[in-house]
């Protein structure tokens, strides 16, 4: 309780201080740092359709953050979730356009079954890569979103495009609705909290999940008690991508209604960025996902209204994450208690 | 059609250049994570370092017409960045890959906002007005025939990079202080032990990486290209970190990862004129990095069980 009360403080003046220094940046470009922040906020909350935006925004964030957060358990650093995202909406896209034979519901599990296996398998060559060669998966996952991308982008505008100036797939038949017109927020928020709160209970309430926990805090110790910590690093490596296909899936049905070139641009990383935030905390990441997806929806109505350029917001998010990775404010707290 | 008719027009004389001219940015940015790697720190932000040096170069010829300027400013640059990340790193305990993870966010933030607020213009900056790195022109090779299109007309920082490779291997392997910065990497309790400060060598090495980072950024924008584009880095940050791990942190094999990487570039790039798809060109350097450096690494691995098992007791191992 006090641990997680600690953590919790050291997130909020993280906050505060990366928000001050992106007021230094705002202040450099002349413009008022306050009615910036303000029409960020009212941008991201204040409309309907900043809200639907918002919500839209933090779908795909809360399943990439969480798919970083499992890979971060078995000790992985992932930054491979951008391109399972990718592959993930590829294969839903076309199993969305090509089976039609299958009823409307039975499609939609298609979609989701196809994206889930398609990315799990991207993700297994960096996870054996690393369990059984030790490459570096920071290294391989990296490469292989560009890879990715262009194998989505050589698609679109070759055997799977519709033919249209901008790359993109035929329209796929079965959507998952809308909720918040006209923004793209969908039914896809609901399907991605139950299975993050399904995540959550496997990870701490399950056999499986303590095997995952152990390998990722003690190779050793897993090893000693009888636990392949190989196999559970690739299985919790597929978790983490079949997390990301998902995101990739409800992307293209429920955004788009078709794969769309480049639609994956920064999901991976935004994920990853609000998990590395809260340093793996699973309980925190959805909260610091949503907080990412207000920063962002909110940035564009911030650059039309007063010329902050909305590129302050990602210095903002990257400050965050240096100065969420350093140790400095339990250290500050030590000093005082010895002052006393 | 005509792919092996053509075989010759591939392969010929100039892909040595071409080879070498698309390496020479990751061998820059490669030897920047070996000289960390060697005090064992992953320098998983030379991408970050390198972005920042390509923008501050561009900005700083452009201001003041100076290529040389924008050079220096470069991997002042790259130093800074590089420190943020050392300080974090060694004194603040951070996670390497978070914090460069971090550093890299924040360096494509950041140069797309100064980009937008110093040049007004959003997407890349092009100007008449940047001075490039001069091209070395041999008026005596003008009539050699082969010597010519091998040799004419190189980046000054493409020559550079060869002599750099050979100061860095001399320095690692050659001076006192190159034994330092391994004996911290492989043993830093060891190091310790016979005096030597091992928090600053790990200081000056990310330092010292960080000026080779921002000479990787400056040469990019000022050599390869003349102009800043956003995240023009485009992952050669990355495709470095891989090449060191391919030649174990030693610049010469580290270079010879690199050319490896060049290669599939140039070949690719000539391959798009007889009917391969764009995106299959660009892919194919990240495709052969990988697999390059999963071969590369099973292979090590079995080297190093092969040298456990000849031995007898496990004490023997230490």
């Amino acid at each position: 309780m006090n641990q997680s009360l600690k953590s919790f403080i050291k997130i909020l003046i993280t906050i505060v201080l990366s928000l001050l220094i992106g007021t230094i940046f705002i202040l450099v470009t002349g413009e008022n740092p306050i009615s910036a922040y303000g029409a960020l906020l009212k941008g991201a909350l204040g409309t309907k359709l900043g809200l639907g935006t918002t919500i839209a925004n933090f779908t795909p964030l809360l399943l990439t953050s969480v798919a970083f957060v499992v890979a971060a358990k078995v000790g992985a650093f992932n930054v491979g979730v951008e391109g399972e995202v990718i592959l993930g909406g590829l294969a839903a896209a076309y199993i969305g356009i090509n089976w039609v034979f299958l009823p409307a519901p039975l499609l939609l599990l298609a979609c989701f079954a196809g994206a889930m296996a398609v990315a799990a398998a991207w993700a297994f060559i960096p996870a054996f890569l690393k369990a059984y060669y030790n490459v570096s998966e920071v290294c391989v996952t990296i490469l292989m979103n560009s890879v990715a991308l262009y194998i989505g982008s050589y698609l679109v505008s070759g055997p799977m495009s519709a033919g249209t100036a901008v790359p993109q797939s035929d329209p796929v038949q079965v959507t998952i609705p809308k909720i918040m017109n006209p923004s793209s927020a969908n039914a896809g928020l609901f399907i991605a909290i139950l299975i993050v709160v399904a995540v959550i209970f496997m990870l701490y309430k399950t056999k499986w999940g303590y095997k995952i926990r152990t390998v990722g805090t003690n190779p050793a110790h897993a090893e000693y008690a009888g636990i392949g910590s190989k196999r559970v690093f690739i299985n919790a490596m597929l978790l983490s991508g079949m997390l990301g296909g998902i995101a990739g899936c409800i992307e293209v049905l429920g955004v788009h209604g078709f794969y769309l070139d480049g639609f994956a641009k920064d999901l991976g990383t935004n994920g990853m960025l609000a998990a590395l935030i809260v340093k793996s905390n699973i309980v925190a990441t959805p909260f610091m996902a949503f907080f990412i997806a207000v920063l962002k929806s909110g940035a564009l109505a911030m650059q039309q209204a007063s010329g902050v350029p909305k590129s302050v917001v990602d210095i903002i998010t990257a400050i965050f994450i240096v100065i969420a990775t350093m140790e400095f404010v339990i250290e500050l707290k030590k000093k005082h208690k010895k002052g006393e | 059609m005509g792919l092996f008719e053509n075989l010759d027009k591939i392969f010929n004389v100039s892909l040595i250049y071409a080879t070498f001219r698309a390496s020479t940015p990751i061998i820059y940015a490669a030897l920047c994570a070996a000289l960390t790697q060697q005090a064992n720190i992953l320098n998983i932000g030379t991408e970050g370092i390198m972005l920042v040096g390509a923008f501050t170069a561009v900005a700083v010829s452009y201001i003041t017409g100076s290529w040389f300027f924008g050079i220096i400013a470069a991997m002042m640059g790259g130093a800074l960045i590089a420190m943020i990340m050392a300080v974090g790193h060694i004194k603040y305990n951070s996670d390497i890959c978070a914090i460069g993870m971090g550093i890299n966010m924040l360096a494509i933030a950041l140069t797309k906002f100064l980009l937008s607020v110093m040049f007004g213009t959003t997407g890349s900056f092009a100007n008449p007005d940047i001075i490039p790195i001069p091209r070395i022109h041999f008026a005596f090779l003008e009539n050699v025939p082969v010597l010519n299109d091998l040799l004419n007309d190189w980046c000054f920082t493409e020559w550079f990079v060869i002599l750099f490779v050979i100061i860095l291997q001399f320095l690692f392997y050659k001076t006192v202080w190159g034994l330092r910065l391994r004996a911290v990497g492989q043993f830093p309790m060891a190091a310790q032990t016979t005096g030597i400060h091992v928090n600053a060598v790990k200081y000056q090495a990310m330092l010292i990486s960080g000026l080779v980072g921002g000479l990787a950024g400056a040469h990019l924008s000022l050599g390869y290209s003349t102009q800043f584009v956003e995240n023009m880095t485009n992952n050669r940050g990355f495709m470095g970190v891989a090449a060191m791990y391919f030649g174990g942190a030693n610049p010469v094999l580290t270079s010879v990862g690199c050319l490896l990487f060049g290669f599939s570039d140039s070949v690719g790039a000539r391959l798009q004129a007889y009917g391969l798809p764009a995106q299959f060109v660009l892919m194919m350097p990240y495709v052969v990095t990988v697999v390059i450096l999963a071969i590369s690494m099973i292979i090590k691995l079995r080297a190093e069980k092969k040298r456990e098992s000849s031995l007898i007791t496990n004490e023997a191992r230490g």
